[in-house]
């Protein structure tokens, strides 16, 4: 069968709420996916009558974090370098992104590859799955006659764009996204308005994060809003999942290995979303998954995509066709495939390039946080990825007070570096593609100071992170590289952006609420807990890079053609059956991790789209 | 013994495809250490699945070639068919076979293309005979056979690595041989018998032994040129002595010269950057120390059990109960396989 109700492109966060809703909904939808199938075991299977087949997931640290490999890609300045890859992640060699750094030299990076598999990114995150916040949404509106610092040219003002739709449009599709994909959280401290709460109970959180609860109450009691942290909404079941049939171990408790972010996990207990949206309609005669298929480009005829071809397994070309079709591959990849069709087709690069906004306001997230060796140790490899956050700091006074445009959500990780590889792989590096080299140049950790460097560091360290707003740019953008081609030789991912100076000022003010939290909860009496440091991505040596895997905008959705390049269903604008529903449909990158967002817009798209058929 | 599996041949293509499926000869891809496919089997923690892959490059739609395989676990002389492998109901290039072999194995094989012998052209690993025959070789899970290197090449290795990993003071060995004397019979099959020096060690020279064979075999040429040079140096700095027997004063002297770059006396037109393989040795040996005990360090769990000995929270529990998560006999999680 070539013929489809919907086609969708990517089985990640933006594409299986639809998937799964069309299925429900008896259209017959195909999910085309880049990556292999790599299922999780069957719990539900006793194992008494049949021993459960493993899952090519493992907890394995070499095969989470990837053996060396050396970057051979002829024109990138980093040729020749180390580079490290999980096991579901591209092979850099194969697909590399290229990155532009300050002195315009050309770097490959895999900062900003969500995983190539079943499920895409939600494969490998951490589950951190907090919603925006209400000003989130209208960042142009809320910022009209505000003092802002850092923004002389008004920069901040021109560009923000408010969403075409609000929170109260969003919300119940949050609800519905909290429900399906099986999150578990508090909701009640949240600064957002909750018509329901769906979440799973809470598992006990790691008892050193005990500093960071009480770090954060001594901030919003200093900063004088007295907002209570909650415990941070993670995509982890911690109960038999009715939607899903999902069901929790014996002791639940089990989920609690540290083998979370970067790991795919094993026994389905994360909430990825083959395991939480595509698995429980596998069966249905109405849909089905091709893995291992690569698109490379769509076709159109007039304002109908006629077309979608694809490389299957042996890398043959084959097409299908879809009344509908999304394309939700990651903002990146998303980008640059319409890119692809744009070049190899008038009529597409007509239609889709109608302004010059493809690829433009490319998002990340300013990020950071501050790091600290708390004065006691605990059994840090029994965590998830994070416990407790704040919305302190993301409430309009807070705002007001310094100046900024827009706020972050601020939470303690748990489980970094609580396994002894990722100790010393993360030890001085500064993001993916500088694993290993601070351990590497230090060679005088060895012997006594290899003993000294344990004793300081093993289940002592905790660190405090921020996710915030980065200011819209036109020229972020991703565009097709001029010369770099991936192993089908098409033109790879070109990666060009910097940061604001507003968003500079952003991160400092927010890594000092950071510091801030640990220098409280780390010392109860004098609160002036020493630190290791704090501070904000753009200040990394290789900051232009940095992008957390939070990969937006480039697509943006909104009401004005000339304004945006989707409409507010996410379809783009001048095509009547394309719509893109990865995190590239966002104007703004929204003051959290951006994962629960694109299902709950996906989860709205999927209600539209069932509308049409 | 050998047995051969029935696989899905999605369970082929979910492998191969990201490696295999490109424009150009799949020669160029940089992970065909991955092949033949070295798989936890389904049922028995004792047993790998061993998949091999036969691309045939003519063709993306459909091969006609007869491919089969002899090697040292099944027969020698009649080659046994690989299947070939269908996507939506149509042939690909890909041919496979499944076979099953037990951990700590290594065997040698050869493909039959069209009556044609051949080393397997996915598989980087060779191994030439006595006779001069070159076979295609694979290895499995907790193997403790030395691959890579010779036995003088090992004790320079483990020479060096006493430089840098604790498990080298007193105390440390003390636990290191306790705990391996402690290990239940369950727990010792994770660390097989035959490690190289197992009772002063984690097992990490066994695990770069491996680890060059396979995913990071791209440095094989760092270790051999730069042991020798080694040997070299040490006995030109020590006639009466056999590298291996010197005083450790002298390895610690030429670990701060090489973490310096400037070593007395080192041919820097054979290789001019001793740092940098200063640098790789230390990171494989750390990864050896704390990677799976599959691979063939961190002999059954010693590495990890090293850091849960060492570390406690103020109530003297430990900080680090890595068993908790683990598959068993290694750990004591009856819900993850492994």
């Amino acid at each position: 069968m070539n013929e489809f109700d919907i086609v969708i492109i990517g089985s990640g966060a933006g594409g299986a709420p639809i998937a799964h809703e069309l299925t429900k909904a008896g259209k017959t939808v195909l999910v085309l996916e880049k990556g292999p199938m790599y299922d999780a075991q069957d719990l539900s299977t006793p194992s008494t009558t049949a021993p459960p087949k493993h899952s090519p997931f493992k907890r394995d640290e070499l095969l989470a974090d990837g053996p060396e490999k050396i970057l051979s890609v002829q024109g990138v300045s980093n040729n020749g370098q180390s580079y490290y890859h999980s096991h579901v992640e591209p092979d850099i060699n194969d697909e590399p992104h290229v990155y532009k750094n300050k002195a315009g030299q050309d770097f490959a990076t895999i900062e900003g590859y969500t995983a190539q598999v079943v499920g895409g990114g939600t494969q490998l995150y951490g589950g951190v799955s907090l919603r925006f916040t209400e000003n989130d949404l209208r960042l142009k509106s809320f910022n009209e006659g505000r003092t802002l610092q850092k923004d002389p040219n008004d920069d901040v003002k021109r560009e923000a764009r408010d969403w075409p739709i609000s929170y109260q449009d969003l919300e119940p599709y949050y609800v519905e996204a909290e429900a399906k994909v099986g999150i578990n959280g508090t909701s009640g401290p949240q600064q957002k308005p909750f018509s329901q709460d769906v979440y799973q109970t809470p598992l006990q959180p790691n008892p050193i994060s005990e500093y960071a609860r009480a770090g954060m109450i001594e901030l919003s009691k200093r900063l004088g809003s007295n907002i209570q942290p909650y415990r941070t909404p993670l995509a982890v079941i911690t109960e038999d999942h009715l939607p899903s049939g999902r069901k929790v171990p014996t002791d639940p408790d089990s989920a609690k290995t540290s083998y979370v972010n970067r790991f795919g996990d094993p026994l389905g207990l994360k909430s990825n979303t083959w395991v939480s949206l595509l698995r429980p309609i596998k069966n249905e005669p109405n849909f089905e998954i091709r893995c291992n298929c690569t698109v490379t480009h769509l076709e159109t005829q007039q304002d109908k995509i006629s077309k979608v071809f694809y490389l299957d397994p042996a890398g043959e070309t084959r097409t299908v066709s879809g009344k509908i079709v999304v394309v939700a591959c990651s903002a990146i990849e998303s980008i640059r495939l319409l890119k692809l069709s744009a070049e190899l087709q008038g009529e597409f690069n007509a239609r889709i390039n109608q302004n010059p906004l493809l690829g433009k306001y490319f998002l990340t997230h300013c990020f950071g946080g501050a790091r600290a060796i708390m004065p006691e140790r605990f059994d840090k490899s029994r965590a998830l990825d994070a416990d407790w956050a704040t919305d302190a700091c993301a409430i309009p006074n807070f705002l007001d007070s310094r100046g900024l445009w827009a706020g972050a959500a601020i939470y303690n990780n748990t489980s970094d570096q609580a396994l002894p590889l990722s100790l010393f792989r993360t030890y001085g590096s500064q993001d993916l593609d500088t694993l290993w080299k601070g351990f590497a140049n230090n060679t005088g950790l060895r012997g006594d100071n290899f003993i000294n460097f344990l004793d300081g560091e093993f289940g002592r360290g905790l660190s405090v992170s921020f996710m915030a707003n980065q200011v819209p740019q036109f020229d972020n953008r991703i565009e097709l590289h001029p010369t770099v081609k991936d192993k089908w030789g098409r033109p790879c991912a070109y990666i060009i952006k910097t940061w604001h100076q507003h968003d500079q000022y952003l991160m400092d003010v927010m890594a000092q609420q950071c510091g801030n939290i640990l220098r409280y909860g780390g010392d109860p009496v004098n609160f002036n807990y020493n630190i290791e440091g704090q501070g904000g991505v753009y200040a990394a040596q290789n900051a232009l890079a940095r992008m957390a895997n939070h990969i937006l905008g480039g697509a943006r959705f909104g009401n004005d053609e000339n304004d945006s390049v989707l409409d507010s269903n996410c379809r783009a604008w001048h095509f009547d059956n394309l719509y893109i529903t990865d995190g590239s449909f966002m104007p703004t990158s929204g003051g959290a991790n951006p994962t629960l967002t694109i299902q709950a817009n996906a989860f709205r798209i999927a209600d539209h789209l069932e509308g049409r058929l | 013994m050998t047995n051969f599996l029935e696989m899905d041949d999605d369970y082929y293509l979910n492998y191969c495809a990201k490696v295999l499926s490109r424009k150009q000869a799949s020669a160029s891809a940089s992970a065909l250490w991955q092949f033949p496919i070295v798989d936890t089997h389904d049922n028995d923690k004792r047993i790998n699945k061993i998949s091999f892959i036969f691309q045939d490059v003519t063709t993306t739609n459909g091969s006609n070639a007869d491919v089969g395989i002899i090697g040292t676990f099944s027969n020698l002389h009649t080659p046994v068919p690989l299947r070939q492998i269908q996507y939506m109901g149509e042939s690909t290039p890909y041919h496979a076979l499944t076979i099953t072999i037990e951990h700590g194995e290594v065997h040698r094989y050869l493909l039959t293309v069209n009556g044609e012998v051949l080393l397997d052209p996915l598989n980087p690993q060779t191994v030439t005979l006595d006779n001069k025959q070159t076979w295609s070789r694979f290895f499995t899970h907790y193997c403790s056979t030395p691959l890579s290197f010779e036995e003088w090449e090992l004790n320079i290795l483990y020479r060096l690595l006493d430089h840098m990993l604790p498990f080298h003071t007193e105390e440390s060995e003390r636990f290191i041989k306790r705990y391996y004397d402690g290990l239940d019979n369950s727990a010792k099959y994770a660390s097989k018998e035959g490690f190289y020096h197992l009772d002063d060690s984690v097992g990490e020279v066994n695990f770069i032994d491996k680890l060059l064979c396979k995913e990071e075999r791209h440095h094989l040429i760092d270790y051999k040129i730069c042991i020798k040079e080694i040997d070299r140096l040490m006995r030109q700095r020590n006639p009466f002595s056999e590298p291996h027997d010197i005083p450790k004063a002298f390895y610690s002297g030429l670990y701060d010269e090489m973490a310096s770059g400037q070593v007395p006396g080192w041919h820097y037109g054979t290789y001019d950057n001793p740092l940098y393989f200063l640098q790789i040795l230390r990171r494989h040996a750390v990864l050896g120390a704390f990677s799976h005990p599959k691979y063939g360090g961190n002999s059954g769990g010693a590495g990890w059990a090293f850091l849960e000995g060492r570390y406690r929270d103020s109530n003297g529990d430990s900080v680090f109960d890595w068993r908790e998560a683990l598959e068993p006999p290694l750990g004591r999680n009856l819900d993850y396989t492994g």
